[in-house]
């Protein structure tokens, strides 16, 4: 707990409903979806950037270190308060400011949920693009934060590819803007750059201007089965390599596909020994065009059973399994780690025997799931944490099966971040200097690192 | 039949955006995720007991939204019924909430009616309403009792005309057989007109869902194995329920409750496989439905999903297809239907203030599309719709046979 003095100074700002800080409560901000948890001294809910900013001259008076939380729907662990202190909730700082489909963009405070957003615009004809997992749940200014990605960012681009401006609150109470309601912008630094992906290292979102996209005409999504792993993968590379660019090409291995099937129940092929959700989208005849090309790589490389959507009931439901594959893997272990190693599409293939092996002679399960068109990996293994050995297994397993992506020119992180859950092995793909340079961004605008401390900066 | 299967929180947040709870209060210590982790960690000693945590864990409408997207497939009624039980216990819990269970454990044996006939016609005793407010719902606003019980009002076999096409069970609930005789005489209405047998077993009583809500087991199980007992040996095509949250305990309570060997057991399990509701019964047999050609004009109506038709019977879209189909209708369909009205059993009671922001929403939206009717399969969710608007919102509150009923010839 705070001490009375900062506890009242801070209350003084968002009113007494605005803070908590009981055990009960405490407990439920000390984790996120990583396996990792940590206790707050305090958590906040904002509403205004006023209030966020006060926040942060009154913690970095006292130095007390401040993580940004939204949903808590990450997957790293980035708002895991590991050295305590504040947890700034945003969940209730959560109005669409506006929405200007004429000029292409809307703009959300950090803590409307992203489904909110595509509900917003849905009336119009638009959309936002990135469609993280957890977009039921998860809040824009987390998205942002760890530059979010999803299935359809295979033809969209991730997160950073739709911020056109943000609103931030620095380490020292100041509020920067920067980018506009432009889609076009060279105004000084790309700045959005700068904060996408930096977990709340750097400043705390306050406001953001995306930008959004006309709805395609026509969408057409196929499940298509194969008795063998190394033929779904390679059948990837084939299309994508075909210059065609589906909007999703989601690749399930036959765990991932039996412990979907075991709670949604949507009559896939248990014996498959993989599975691709593949979703083209844009104007009809182009779809059409392109379905045919797809359908006759899927069987040059051996597909078994090819079957598409017929409505977009149906459409639905094959998104909502897959949606629910991460949820799903915690029936099947006490723990579920989940991570998202990616390599260029090319060496899928390769990649993916790689997990297996090294999976295999850890003597660990690993349900291999991946939004394989951008070579985006989520090797799951389900296993105990209260299990010592068989945990020192699993980090042995993910140690090799990071350093299998480095030497495929892959990279750690595809779209969940490195939080707590990758720091030690930035190494592998960055140089020192690299690392020193974005120590020296850190120190320059956080010299007291009281934002989010503790994680890979 | 117990379930023993991994019950992991794997903490994916799914379920925060389906709570209608969070979704109103937007902080994660009153989420689904929330109250299991604080479980746990009650458990673990981490967390100690108290009236706080107490709070935390009942501040739930016990909706079932949280489990019908877990893909986890966590069970969260038992535990949260579990922990409500150990909590209630070391915590005590409200007066009225006390007096509520102890009626409603008391109905197999003396009748809910005898304890409610000294109130004064209302359904809560006067002394008690006035003092605690009952919730957001002013006093003025509670259906008032049925002049006789409806099971004591109705033979236990009630006959169609001519041969039968069939045999169904009707488990009134409390709701039908105290307050709202309506819903009743529209359901029998609706089968014999269908060419059914409609027996109501006088030894029925009620479901008991309240009474696990609130975490008072023990005296559930009496109410519970006496239903078991009334329904076992009818021969039925089905158990029919007018109400929703009594279809889910005969649904998928029951069976959970007895231990693999109980002589009960099978019974249970034998009772919940016929058990439907009276939506999608009505939407199997729609072909013997005839309406009433001389009725002439629309009535503007909407409809409003209660938790447990969308999260047990998944009926309420067969609802919105009944009523599309019906000539006498003009459907309304509001954005938000199948939000959570925020009634939740005591829920309304016990936290005045979500609850009311979520009504208000709903009645905003069935304004906006200016209809008379407002209809819900849910005495609970009728009850909290009905008690929060004003007559100048011009709305009539009923459950959906009352309509279907009204449109049919007379044969």
């Amino acid at each position: 707990m705070l001490n009375t003095e900062v506890k009242t100074e801070l209350i003084q700002i968002v009113g007494a409903a605005g803070y908590l800080d009981r055990p009960e409560e405490l407990a439920c901000y000390s984790y996120d979806a990583f396996v990792e948890e940590a206790l707050p001294d305090a958590v906040i809910f904002p509403k205004t950037t006023d209030e966020v900013s006060k926040i942060l001259k009154t913690a970095g008076r006292y130095k007390i270190p401040v993580t940004g939380r939204g949903a808590g729907t990450s997957v790293c662990g980035a708002p895991i308060p590991v050295r305590h202190g504040i947890v700034l909730c945003f969940s209730k700082m959560d109005k669409i400011i506006e929405v200007n489909t004429r000029d292409r963009y809307i703009i959300v405070q950090p803590g409307v949920v992203n489904a909110d957003i595509q509900k917003a615009l849905s009336p119009f004809g638009f959309f936002y693009p990135p469609d993280p997992g957890s977009m039921n749940s998860s809040t824009i200014g987390g998205n942002i934060a760890q530059n979010a990605g999803g299935p359809r960012c295979l033809k969209y681009g991730v997160t950073v590819d739709y911020v056109l401006g943000l609103e931030v609150v620095l380490a020292s109470g100041d509020i920067i803007r920067f980018g506009s309601k432009n889609i076009k912008d060279v105004t000084g630094y790309k700045l959005s750059s700068l904060f996408c992906g930096s977990e709340g290292t750097l400043g705390i979102i306050t406001e953001a201007i995306l930008k959004v996209l006309p709805k395609p005409e026509a969408v057409k999504t196929l499940m298509v089965t194969f008795d063998d792993l190394d033929n779904t993968a390679r059948a990837v590379t084939d299309i994508i390599g075909s210059g065609i660019l589906p909007a999703a090409m989601e690749l399930m291995d036959q765990l991932t596909l039996n412990a979907i099937e075991d709670s949604a129940n949507l009559g896939l092929d248990r014996n498959a020994q993989g599975a691709l959700l593949i979703e083209i989208d844009g104007v009809k005849e182009a779809c059409d065009k392109e379905m045919k090309k797809i359908i006759e790589k899927l069987k040059e490389n051996g597909a078994v059973h090819i079957q598409e959507a017929g409505s977009d009931i149906e459409r639905d439901k094959l998104w909502t399994a897959r949606r629910s594959a991460y949820g799903v893997f915690a029936k099947l272990a006490p723990d579920i780690v989940s991570e998202d190693v990616t390599v260029p599409v090319s060496k899928v293939p390769e990649m993916i025997r790689r997990i297996i092996e090294i999976t295999e002679r850890y003597g660990l399960r690993v349900g291999v799931l991946a939004h394989a068109g951008d070579g985006n990996m989520h090797p799951m293994i389900p296993a105990d944490k209260g299990n010592i050995e068989e945990w020192q297994r699993v980090e042995k397993a993910f140690s090799e099966i990071f350093k299998a992506a480095a030497d495929l020119d892959g990279t750690l992180s595809g779209e969940h971040g490195i939080g707590l859950a990758k720091s030690a092995y930035l190494p592998l793909v960055m140089n020192q200097s690299t690392i020193n340079f974005m120590k020296k961004i850190k120190h320059a605008i956080d010299p007291d690192g009281i934002l989010n401390p503790g994680k890979f900066v | 039949m117990k379930e023993k299967k991994l019950q992991n929180c794997g903490k994916c947040g799914l379920c925060l955006n389906a709570c209608p709870v969070y979704k109103i209060l937007k902080e994660e210590q009153v989420s689904p995720r929330a109250k299991l982790h604080l479980i746990k960690a009650h458990d673990q000693n981490t967390i100690a007991s108290s009236a706080f945590l107490k709070e935390i864990i009942s501040k739930c409408l016990m909706c079932g939204s949280c489990s019908a997207v877990c893909p986890s497939g966590i069970d969260h009624y038992s535990k949260f019924m579990e922990m409500r039980r150990k909590m209630g216990e070391a915590h005590g819990e409200a007066p009225a909430i006390k007096s509520l269970i102890y009626l409603l454990a008391r109905e197999y044996r003396t009748g809910f009616g005898a304890g409610l006939a000294r109130t004064g016609q209302k359904l809560v005793p006067a002394g008690l309403a006035k003092k605690f407010k009952l919730g957001n719902i002013p006093i003025k606003n509670f259906p008032e009792l049925n002049p006789v019980p409806f099971r004591k009002a109705h033979d236990e076999v009630i006959f169609p005309k001519g041969k039968p096409a069939g045999r169904v069970i009707y488990f009134t609930g409390c709701a039908t057989n105290y307050l709202y005789e309506d819903t009743g005489d529209a359901v029998i209405g609706i089968l014999t007109h269908m060419g059914y047998e409609v027996v109501i077993p006088k030894t029925q009583t009620c479901c008991s869902i309240p009474l696990l809500f609130h975490g008072a087991k023990d005296r559930a199980m009496e109410n519970i194995t006496a239903n078991i007992k009334a329904l076992r040996d009818i021969e039925a095509e089905a158990v029919l329920v007018d109400c929703s949250t009594c279809g889910e305990a005969l649904k998928n309570e029951y069976p959970r409750l007895f231990e693999p060997h109980d002589e009960h057991l099978v019974a249970a399990q034998d009772i919940a496989l016929r058990v439907t509701d009276i939506i999608s019964f009505i939407n199997l047999h729609f072909d013997l439905l005839q309406f009433d050609p001389d009725i002439t004009g629309k009535i503007p109506v909407t409809y409003h999903a209660p938790c447990h038709t969308r999260n047990t019977f998944s009926s309420h879209l067969t609802v919105e297809k009944i009523l599309q189909a019906m000539p006498s209708v003009d459907y309304r369909q509001t954005p938000d239907s199948d939000q959570c009205c925020g009634g939740g059993g005591t829920f309304f009671y016990e936290y005045p203030e979500v609850s009311k922001k979520m009504v208000d929403k709903k009645i905003e939206s069935a304004k906006a599309v200016e209809v008379s009717h407002w209809l819900t399969d849910c005495p609970v969710c009728r009850m909290n719709l009905a008690g929060n608007t004003e007559k100048k919102d011009g709305l009539t509150v009923l459950h959906p046979v009352t309509l279907i009923h009204a449109a049919l010839k007379q044969i």
